[in-house]
């Protein structure tokens, strides 16, 4: 009996198991200088599914835009580039973080301020969403 | 035996690059052109300010979502990390200065201070912008436009350090961990004192 019911539930809500497969953990939105209209979120993903997973955009409230970027090191020259894809393998945990992969928050609505929360919706390849709660905070950097 | 000394010549051809992960020191310190820049909050940033103080002037653009942020961010790390090593007078004034004034003229003064209240940031005229990247021997490149009207602006991701005397001395390098920043400072510090006296 119990397979026939979790199999009607898959039916029924397919994108509700999905979900499952796919964990954010450690969000953050550093706070940003005042009147910069361009800032960051980070956050790490994990993929406790069985197949690869695939994110292709975010959309964050309060922002006209986000883009998933990756800053490279090239020669000396700090670049970014646009992630059209970002993979994350069966079982594989991804980590945007300062220096490396980053979602660009661009245009925001009203300034940031500490302790506020950003909501970020993750968009996957296969249709899939993941809401994700991002606290605001200002980052402390020590060795 | 073979593999002791092969170890200990490891050991010796290793540790000046171990040492110098954060920074590289010039062979010779370069003399930097005239240049002039104020902020509106009268501050001012020109060859007169960089005497008798050690200066840390990154180059970077205010629509930088991470490199830009994360760099000033563990600098002043690194500042507080000097703070604890070297006398009040030698902890280096740290300068932003942004390749992209027209985008971020009229925010640039509230830059730095977001990062310490110390640090200052500058933009202003091109002619200047260019002189000083030149003469630190950095880099910036403004990139066309996406859809969406962003356009990123690449730049040098190493810091140049100026000493007292107003010359360049050293660039400092990602991935600017806090301290082993400081001590490269402070190495350079002392070496500048030695070939001083």
């Amino acid at each position: 009996m119990k397979p026939v019911l979790i199999g009607l539930v898959a039916a029924c809500f397919p994108a509700a198991l999905w979900a499952q497969d796919i964990t954010a953990t450690e969000a953050v939105v550093p706070l940003a200088p005042p009147g910069v209209m361009t800032h960051a979120a980070y956050l790490t993903l994990h993929n406790t599914g069985q197949g690869t997973r695939t994110l292709i955009g975010v959309q964050v409230d309060g922002y006209a835009m986000a883009h998933l970027h990756s800053s490279e090191d090239k020669n000396g020259v700090a670049t970014m580039s646009v992630l059209h894809g970002l993979e994350i393998g069966a079982g594989q945990t991804v980590t945007l973080e300062q220096g490396g992969m980053h979602i660009m928050l661009m245009h925001p609505a009203a300034p940031l301020t500490e302790g506020a929360e950003v909501a970020l919706t993750l968009q996957f390849a296969n249709g899939e969403t993941v809401e994700v709660t991002a606290p605001v905070k200002r980052l402390g950097y020590g060795s | 035996m073979k593999q002791l000394v092969a170890f200990l010549l490891w050991m010796i051809a290793a540790a000046p690059v171990t040492a110098q992960v954060q920074g590289v020191k010039l062979d010779e310190p370069v003399e930097l052109p005239a240049f002039a820049f104020e902020n509106g909050i009268g501050e001012t940033f020109n060859a007169d300010t960089l005497q008798d103080q050690w200066t840390i002037v990154m180059f970077g653009f205010l629509s930088c979502p991470d490199v830009c942020p994360f760099t000033m961010g563990n600098l002043e790390a690194t500042i507080a990390e000097m703070g604890l090593r070297v006398r009040p007078d030698n902890v280096p004034k740290v300068v932003f200065l942004s390749v992209d004034p027209d985008r971020d003229a009229d925010l640039i003064s509230t830059y730095a201070k977001f990062f310490h209240p110390d640090f200052q940031s500058f933009t202003g005229d091109r002619t200047d912008i260019d002189a000083l990247i030149e003469a630190t021997d950095s880099f910036y490149r403004l990139m066309p436009a996406d859809e969406d009207g962003y356009y990123e602006v690449q730049h040098s991701s190493s810091v140049s350090v100026i000493a007292p005397d107003g010359t360049l001395r050293a660039k400092l390098q990602p991935p600017f961990d806090p301290g082993l920043t400081a001590e490269f400072l402070s190495q350079l510090q002392i070496q500048y004192r030695r070939e001083a006296s």
